[in-house]
């Protein structure tokens, strides 16, 4: 069957039959041979994916056995460098910190934020928008409103001497507290979706139930609302833990050399020490972290939202 | 147990207390973009608040800097090449993935929501270290190809479930019609995943043009985005340029909001 065109007469009309014509052999070709098919639809993604994702963070791994760039020979030093080094274990500590911190941080606000949008507010889209928005905004960009605010003269200082608590601030930049906040700050709009998206698909009629039964307010959240929630509020604290194990512009723009963390040595490792296979191995450290802390999320329940999003309409 | 008079409270003011809080968190997100946004008119060199004096100055410098102009169509360039790249991969998975059941294909979703998960500075450095052994180096198509990597899992996780809804009767009734399998694809499914791919697609693009990590490791010094500009700008200079640099950020994001709005609905871009 042909379809018919309304301008097959011009020349970019002839160009498009033209290439409909190739692409009706191709797929012609294709016909009779399903797994043909399927390999190159497969096949193609799966292959840009392995060559420049998987076997890039499989050659980092291996690396990181070396005491030098291959071929040099193997050893378990880079490790080893890392468990007995004051710095690094300080380091891989104070990022441990932040972590923790900065989760527990987000998922108190986003939860509470989240929770009031499902429940009190009937303007969804519109605070949809207001929340996702500065998530859309870079990075980068919301780093440096953040030095707006915290440094010497910035916002922070101004409200000090304004509400008379302090006479000479001087700001709080390169401080933990700079990078706790600032780390929160990122990471606050991307962990409130999931919350809202499981508080929006919990059944309503529980929390009836438990006032029917005589639960006040506090007591439904905690026995029904939050464990019905659960496996949102895990995803969230995915979500943050991982980016924020491996952070190293928030700490490097906001805490500078004072407030290490891993994510800056390995980036210094790369760029400025030239360390590459002890670089490589804190890179491993910290994707191990990474997997064990999922491998524990997937064992309290989380396996869809860390494997797949997309069921929460 | 918690005591019968807090009970009481909070069920006679929660929803005020709620939506109080609610403001506040929204507010606390947004206070710091207004900033940015009002000391790019700030007439001082250094950063002060309040700003004594309002200016113009700095989006004329802005505009007459050739390299911050420059920075911008290398964004748009890697940007646009990547996001084309993105959708045609994620398309022709997620179609695989909708229509058939082949072997590894749990692995093959998985494979596909990795970048989401590993920290970017151990993607960025086992990039650059792996595009050294095979040739590939550093440079424009480096960036191209880490962006590639970075947008892909996003782009598949719109498109993928707008081609799961698609109802495949469709197909073996424009097939029963007579069509063949272009005509299929082109007239009938095409039309119905289109704004699934469309968004898609722009997300791929926000990301892109917003991607600092990956850039930052794989680029060479001629390749220089707007993130890697701002980075340079921030950590070397901090001239006031930065802040109009931010607002042009906000812009994009704001721009590209609109536009999926417009095509599609909120929900579908936020929640994923």
């Amino acid at each position: 069957m042909s379809t018919p065109t309304p301008d097959s007469g011009s020349t970019a009309g002839g160009v498009r039959q033209r290439s409909r014509q190739y692409l009706r052999q191709i797929l012609d070709a294709f016909r009779d041979r399903p797994r043909a098919r399927l390999l190159v639809l497969v096949g193609i993604p799966a292959f840009v994916l392995l060559l420049f994702f998987i076997l890039p963070l499989a050659y980092m791994v291996w690396l990181s056995f070396h005491d030098g760039m291959p071929p040099a020979s193997l050893t378990l030093e880079n490790y080893l460098n890392v468990v007995t080094t004051d710095l690094y274990l300080r380091v891989v500590w104070r990022t441990t910190v932040l972590t923790v911190q900065t989760t527990a941080l987000v998922v108190i606000l986003g939860y509470t934020l989240a929770y009031s949008m499902a429940r009190f507010s009937k303007r969804t889209t519109l605070l949809l928008l207001l929340v996702i928005l500065p998530f859309w905004t870079n990075y980068i960009v919301r780093m440096y409103a953040l030095i707006n605010i915290f440094s010497r003269d910035g916002l922070l200082d101004w409200m000090q001497i304004v509400t008379g608590l302090a006479q000479d601030p001087s700001g709080i930049m390169y401080t933990h507290t700079a990078v706790l906040l600032g780390l929160t700050y990122v990471w606050l709009p991307l962990a409130t979706l999931p919350f809202y998206a499981s508080l929006t698909n919990m059944d309503d009629n529980l929390i009836e139930a438990a006032k029917d039964l005589g639960a006040g307010p506090i007591e439904t959240f905690f026995t029904v609302t939050l464990p019905m929630t659960k496996n949102g509020v895990i995803g969230g604290i995915i979500l943050v833990a991982i980016p924020t194990f491996g952070a190293f512009v928030t700490p490097t723009l906001l805490g500078g050399t004072d407030q290490l963390m891993i994510g800056m040595v390995i980036e210094n490792q790369f760029t400025e020490a030239f360390n590459w296979p002890f670089g490589s191995a804190l890179s491993v450290i910290v994707s191990a972290f990474v997997v064990l802390m999922l491998l524990v999320a997937v064992k309290f329940g989380a396996s869809d939202v860390v494997t797949r999003r997309s069921d929460t309409q | 147990m918690i005591p019968s008079t807090i009970e009481r409270f909070v069920d006679r003011r929660g929803r005020a207390i709620g939506l109080g809080l609610m403001w506040a968190v929204i507010a606390l997100l947004w206070i710091p973009i207004g900033i940015v946004t009002l000391m790019s008119f700030a007439a001082d060199r250094a950063l002060a608040f309040p700003p004594d004096e309002f200016t113009l100055r700095w989006y004329r410098e802005f505009l007459q800097n050739d390299a911050a102009i420059d920075a911008v169509f290398t964004s748009l360039q890697v940007s646009v090449i990547a996001t084309l790249i993105t959708v045609v991969l994620a398309t022709i998975l997620s179609y695989a993935i909708a229509k058939y059941e082949f072997p590894g294909k749990g692995v093959i979703q998985l494979i596909v929501t990795l970048p989401i998960i590993v920290p970017l500075v151990v993607v960025g450095v086992a990039m650059v270290l792996f595009f050294g052994v095979i040739n590939v180096g550093t440079g424009f198509w480096s960036v191209v190809i880490a962006h590639v990597v970075r947008t892909i899992p996003f782009a598949a996780l719109i498109i993928i479930p707008t081609m799961l809804r698609f109802d495949e009767t469709l197909e073996e009734a424009a097939k029963d019609l007579g069509a063949d399998e272009l005509d299929v694809f082109v007239n009938v499914r095409l039309p119905n995943i289109l704004p699934g791919i469309v968004a898609g697609g722009l997300l791929a693009f926000t990301i892109s043009f917003n991607e600092f990590v990956y850039t930052y490791f794989v680029r060479d010094t001629r390749t220089e985005t707007l993130p890697i500009y701002l980075w340079n700008q921030i950590r070397f200079e901090a001239s006031p340029e930065v802040n109009v640099i931010s607002v042009v950020f906000l812009l994009v994001a704001v721009g590209m909001i609109l536009l999926a709005l417009a095509i599609t609905n909120v929900q579908r871009i936020t929640m994923r």
